[in-house]
């Protein structure tokens, strides 16, 4: 058995037990999302428009996550309609800045794992970074979503008549709450992994310009800061989501 | 609804203060190359020559291009020195870089015998982009949330300190002990941001006890399974920008990286704990562990996801370029994507693990408070 399907079971195994129902979804959903994940890659590497594949893929493991991680109608489909106009704003946004930045592709310091590769494979990396750009934020932006939109259901639960307007303003201080934490875990999430990396700069001595203009770490940087700006976005749109819907409900 | 938002005049004078701290940022960042050392050249001229087609073993087509590039330099010993530099461009541009006129460059001069001045480009100017971004972020998150929202990115910034410092400790026992110090200092991470968030209240203990219990037995069981499968799988080879023993370093990633997660999943559970026993002092230790899992199971799938994305997202662009160089889909998994799925896999358990403790602990801590 390797170590990937003995890790796998451990917490298909904890999430049932923790989880019911809910945990066998949420192990499902992570397959889900890997199989769309690598088949975005084969997909691109038969040449199909990255773009096109990104937003497709993109829609798609919204969907996953947010239907697959709750059951009440009201929060997932605000969470979802919410999340696909966040997704929207974060591509406008995530073209041009990776245009200016050109971070696309590898750096001087991937040299040594790519000996022996052929690096012109006729694919323009610029439009790669555009997705993995997108697809690092989407997980942050379907759960804060899904965060503000149940926290948004509650409310209307217990009071039927709320109005939009008080209701946005519900949003925003469910948002307030999540916040802080939710930058911290996108926090370690990007930097945990780039642990190696950072040793790396501190080691050779890199001095403080040639990090804040190094290829790797502008690039790693803008991921984390767009997906502040997925999540930062997600809170009033959310709740503007989930407004309208009950100023729907209340002319009815 | 957000027009009553705007129409508030403090929010009019903060757009205001925004909008100009914003021009003078971006006119310092475009204009700060005295700051640098290396000299820093703007390109005012760019002649491309003839595009090349280029096959590879794999049948992968490709164009390269050749540049000549007239730059002006702007700082140092030749400011205003006009120097010709040669660049090759490809159109995937991998490693190389298609430049523009107007693009700030940091090039390598030398003046060689005679006065003709020559050099080489070393990269290109992006700190304009990461200034930009946080600018956007700091308006967004101050116009949206205020002070909630200030203090959330004071707690990044001063996790980001602290993160330095602890690279600087790593350097100077040579890497040794990597486990210990970031293990300590994860500790030191979740304590800081739980008081940021919550200040130092009961609620913040229960948290941050689940947060390290949580995180540790997570990390006990992987390292089991590691020795019973004995890391079949685990390709620490292709481990990126290693410089010292990779294995530690790996276990030092993934416990940073899943205790951001494990933290806010924590605070939620135990949050709404405690609210519940405001609500109503009455309910029963047991209640609140049942609460405290239904919370939890909604959270964890979502949260799971964020992680792997973030994970995942990072090898997409190697594992395409080893499947464009004629690897199967099999070794392209296994070179790029099995540690980061390892790396998913334990925070997962992490994440699932911390649900039962925050119930368990919240639960006990409100508990004995009605015996009292």
């Amino acid at each position: 058995m390797t170590t990937i399907t003995g890790l796998g079971l451990v917490l298909l195994m904890l999430m049932v037990i923790v989880g019911g129902r809910q945990g066998w979804k949420a192990f499902l959903s992570l397959i889900l999302n890997f199989g769309f994940l690598f088949m975005a890659v084969i997909l691109i590497a038969f040449h199909l428009p990255p773009l096109a594949v990104t937003l497709v893929t993109g829609v798609i493991i919204l969907a996953i996550t947010i239907f697959m991680g709750d059951d009440d109608l009201v929060t997932t489909q605000t969470a979802f309609y919410a999340s696909l106009v966040v997704l929207v704003l974060l591509v406008l946004l995530i073209i041009p800045v990776e245009h200016w930045a050109m971070v696309q592709g590898f750096g001087e310091e991937d040299s040594d794992d790519l000996e022996g590769m052929s690096i012109l494979i006729g694919i323009k990396f610029l439009k790669i970074a555009v997705t993995t750009t997108v697809l690092s934020t989407l997980g942050a932006i379907a759960e804060a979503a899904m965060a503000i939109a149940a926290g948004l259901a509650e409310i209307v639960q217990q009071h039927p008549q709320i109005t939009a307007q008080a209701l946005f303003k519900n949003g925003i201080s469910v948002g307030e709450q999540i916040i802080g934490t939710t930058f911290n875990t996108l926090f370690f999430g990007f930097f945990g992994g780039f642990l190696a990396l950072f040793i790396w700069f501190a080691g050779l001595h890199y001095s403080f310009g040639e990090i804040v203009n190094n290829k790797i770490f502008v690039a790693e940087l803008i991921m984390v800061l767009v997906s502040f700006v997925g999540v930062i976005l997600t809170v009033p749109i959310t709740a503007f989501v989930m407004g309208r819907r009950q100023q729907r409900s209340l002319t009815k | 609804m957000k027009l009553t938002h705007i129409k508030n005049p403090s929010t009019k004078w903060l757009l205001l203060v925004f909008l100009l701290v914003g021009i003078v940022a971006m006119f310092f960042v475009t204009h700060n190359q005295q700051l640098y050392q290396k000299p820093i050249g703007r390109v005012i001229k760019v002649t491309n020559g003839i595009r090349q087609k280029q096959t590879d073993t794999f049948q992968n087509v490709d164009h390269e291009t050749n540049q000549k590039l007239i730059v002006k330099i702007m700082n140092g010993k030749y400011k205003d020195h006009k120097v010709t530099l040669t660049n090759e461009f490809s159109d995937s541009g991998g490693l190389d870089q298609k430049y523009q006129r107007g693009n700030q460059l940091f090039v390598n001069l030398s003046s060689s015998s005679g006065h003709r001045l020559i050099g080489t480009i070393s990269g290109y100017k992006r700190d304009g982009v990461l200034v930009f971004l946080v600018w956007l972020v700091m308006v967004l998150l101050i116009l949206i949330m205020r002070r909630k929202g200030s203090l959330a990115f004071l707690s990044v910034l001063l996790n980001g300190v602290i993160f330095f410092i602890a690279i600087q400790i790593d350097l100077s026992l040579q890497g040794n002990h990597v486990m210990l110090i970031f293990g300590v200092l994860s500790f030191v991470f979740a304590i800081l941001t739980l008081l940021l968030v919550l200040g130092a209240t009961k609620q913040m203990l229960a948290t941050l006890g689940a947060t390290i219990i949580g995180t540790s037995i997570s990390v006990l069981i992987s390292l089991a399974v590691f020795s019973l499968t004995h890391e079949r799988g685990m390709y620490y080879e292709s481990m990126q920008y290693v410089t010292q023993v990779p294995r530690p370093l790996f276990l030092a990633e993934t416990l940073l990286g899943s205790l951001g997660a494990v933290m806010d999943e924590s605070t939620d559970i135990v949050a709404t704990l405690f609210e519940l026993k405001s609500l109503d002092p009455a309910i029963s230790a047991k209640k609140l562990f049942l609460s405290g899992r239904k919370v939890g199971q909604t959270i964890m799938g979502p949260l799971v996801n964020v992680l792997f994305m973030i994970f995942m997202a990072d090898t997409f662009t190697s594992a395409l370029l080893y499947i464009k160089n004629g690897n199967s889909w099999g070794y392209t998994f296994a070179m790029n994507m099995s540690l980061g799925t390892v790396q998913s896999l334990i925070s997962g358990i992490g994440i699932v693990l911390a649900i039962p403790v925050a119930s368990a602990l919240a639960g006990l801590l409100l508990g004995r408070r009605v015996k009292a």
